[in-house]
């Protein structure tokens, strides 16, 4: 089986597994308990906590004290929109929906900043509205590098633009916005400090960088504003009531260590990166009618996102699985919702392009033996369903035999 | 079956082998087959499209021996997920060789029983072939006659 799509879930580390399996025993045991517990295997599984939460802390390049553990990146997104319940909020049209629909449910005013055609923000329409909102927004959420795309986001420049703007609006009262970043598809993809991003919270989830399903951070700077979204309980501060996910969290921090310590993102631009290149470029060859939507020049070195016209996405996925390759696509009727990703159409404000997209998503273990069976088996597949399509190309191919 | 198992694949296999092995479809240009009629239903913006291409001949039944219109050929084109392919294909079988009665009263459920069941939220979208079928038979009956065989 080759495994294409490590953006939805990467391979567990396998030194995460031995951790949490190591832990499981542990707690089969009864040598680690509840780590609310005082008794000593409580006593015990709290330092396995704090040991963890170092970890991701010396990662993130933050204190320990602004780490919380929460149950992944939708849960640490839901946290930062709660916050900012009634307040003005301004978010990317293409953020993930774990940021979307809770700004459409929380935030008094919401403006969805657009994208350009590669998904990079849209630079001028965001200075031309913090220029002229009659109030600046009280939350900017960006996320970092994009989850169907794989798109950058120019964060640092955001920033700028906000405090140049400040400066010319010249109201006292105003404050500078609080920036949220969903970091969820560049940690372990790219050097990464939320010191140097200054960023007032950030969120991820583990099983992205091989770490364990269920478990992820919400970073939130000293001194931010923060409102619980689970209440009940004294866990995190206060912070985030709930029993700690003690296997998960210790799964996490092992994890981040890893990425650490091997400084994976150098890993992923020097091995990655090429055969994520190589890729694009022999897919684009054998399959002229195929349309890049990943920017290769500015997206994080593991993800590729391209269209296939005529094709529709769920039926290539399905055709690729049969010959034992796993994609995702951004088509409709993969998804549960029954809507095109919001993400393709943000860009090319065309709704076949979304449905017949299919990102590609590299881990360190991904061999060119595997990106070779993909390109030994996707143009017949592709080609086989733009003939029975009642669409038509607008570029026929040449036929391959001349009567 | 003493107890359910999980299935590699999202359909069943029905749906897999016409998914992977369609009936009836008409390969490239749609000049490629002579039809009498054709139908479409649903839009490449929804995800789903289907186009019927029906060769329409009359016969004698043998039991009535009164002449009676029948699908002699179909064929079909779709752009669509699996189940979309499936169910077109599925429902080039089953049209075949009715008459252009029965073949108008083939419905989503009668697809769907052929191809052992689909998942709720596929049937809604992309069994839709009948519909196509129906648009075909409509087409040809306001143009006229059918050919002599």
């Amino acid at each position: 089986m080759i495994y294409l799509d490590s953006a939805a879930t990467a391979p567990l580390l396998p030194c995460v597994k031995n951790a949490v399996s190591e832990i499981l025993e542990k707690l089969a045991r009864a040598e680690v308990g509840n780590a609310s517990s005082l008794y000593s295997s409580g006593v015990y599984a709290k330092e396995l906590i704090e040991t963890a939460r170092e970890k991701v802390a010396r990662f993130l390049d933050a204190s320990p004290s602004e780490i919380i553990f929460t149950s992944g990146g939708s849960e640490s997104n839901n946290t930062v929109l709660k916050t900012f319940e009634n307040k003005s909020v301004a978010v990317s049209a293409i953020e993930h929906p774990s940021v979307l629909r809770p700004a459409e449910a929380y935030a008094k005013n919401l403006t969805l900043l657009p994208v350009d055609k590669t998904g990079r923000l849209d630079l001028n329409f965001l200075e031309n509205f913090l220029e002229k909102t009659p109030a600046f927004p009280n939350l900017i959420s960006v996320m970092l590098a994009n989850n169907e795309l794989g798109v950058l986001e120019p964060i640092t420049e955001v920033k700028k633009k906000l405090q140049r703007v400040l400066k010319l609006r010249k109201n006292p009262r105003e404050k500078c916005p609080k920036f949220h970043s969903d970091l969820t598809q560049a940690v372990g993809k790219l050097p990464l400090s939320v010191k140097q991003l200054d960023l007032d919270y950030a969120s991820f989830s583990a099983h992205k960088i091989g770490g364990p399903l269920g478990v992820g951070v919400l970073y939130i700077k000293s001194g931010s504003p923060y409102k619980p979204l689970l209440l009940g309980g004294e866990q995190e501060n206060s912070r985030r009531a709930g029993t700690y996910n003690l296997p998960g969290i210790v799964g996490l921090g092992v994890a981040c260590d890893y990425c650490f310590e091997n400084r994976t993102w150098e890993i992923y631009e020097k091995k990655v990166k090429p055969l994520r290149d190589s890729l694009a470029k022999s897919l684009l060859e054998k399959i002229p009618t195929a349309r890049l939507n990943t920017d290769l020049e500015n997206s994080v070195p593991n993800i590729l996102n391209l269209s296939f016209p005529a094709a529709e996405g769920e039926s290539i996925q399905l055709y690729l699985d049969l010959n034992g390759v796993q994609v995702s696509t951004g088509s409709a009727c993969a998804s549960g919702s029954l809507e095109p990703s919001h993400v393709l159409m943000a860009i090319h404000h065309d709704p076949e392009s979304a449905h017949n997209s299919i990102r590609f998503s590299l881990s360190l273990e991904t061999s060119p033996a595997d990106l070779e069976k993909v390109i030994a088996t996707l143009p017949k597949i592709v080609y086989n369903l733009q003939q029975i399509s009642t669409i038509k190309l607008k570029e026929p191919k040449k036929c391959l035999t001349k009567k | 079956m003493s107890n359910e198992k999980i299935k590699p694949f999202a359909y069943t296999e029905i749906v897999k082998d016409h998914f992977l092995n369609p009936r009836n479809f008409l390969m490239g240009d749609e000049k490629n087959f002579t039809y009498d009629a054709k139908g479409t239903v649903g839009n490449p913006v929804c995800g789903d499209q289907m186009n019927m291409y029906l060769k329409i001949s009359s016969r004698k039944n043998p039991e009535t021996n009164e002449s009676e219109t029948y699908i002699k050929d179909i064929k079909w084109k779709t752009y669509g997920c699996a189940s979309a392919i499936a169910s077109t294909s599925a429902l080039s079988e089953l049209a075949k060789g009715k008459t252009l009665e029965e073949a108008e009263k083939i419905s989503a459920k009668e697809i769907c029983d052929f191809l052992g069941g689909l998942p709720e939220h596929k049937f809604h979208c992309s069994v839709l072939g009948h519909e196509a079928l129906k648009d075909a038979i409509k087409n040809h009956q306001e143009k006229g006659s059918p050919k002599t065989p």
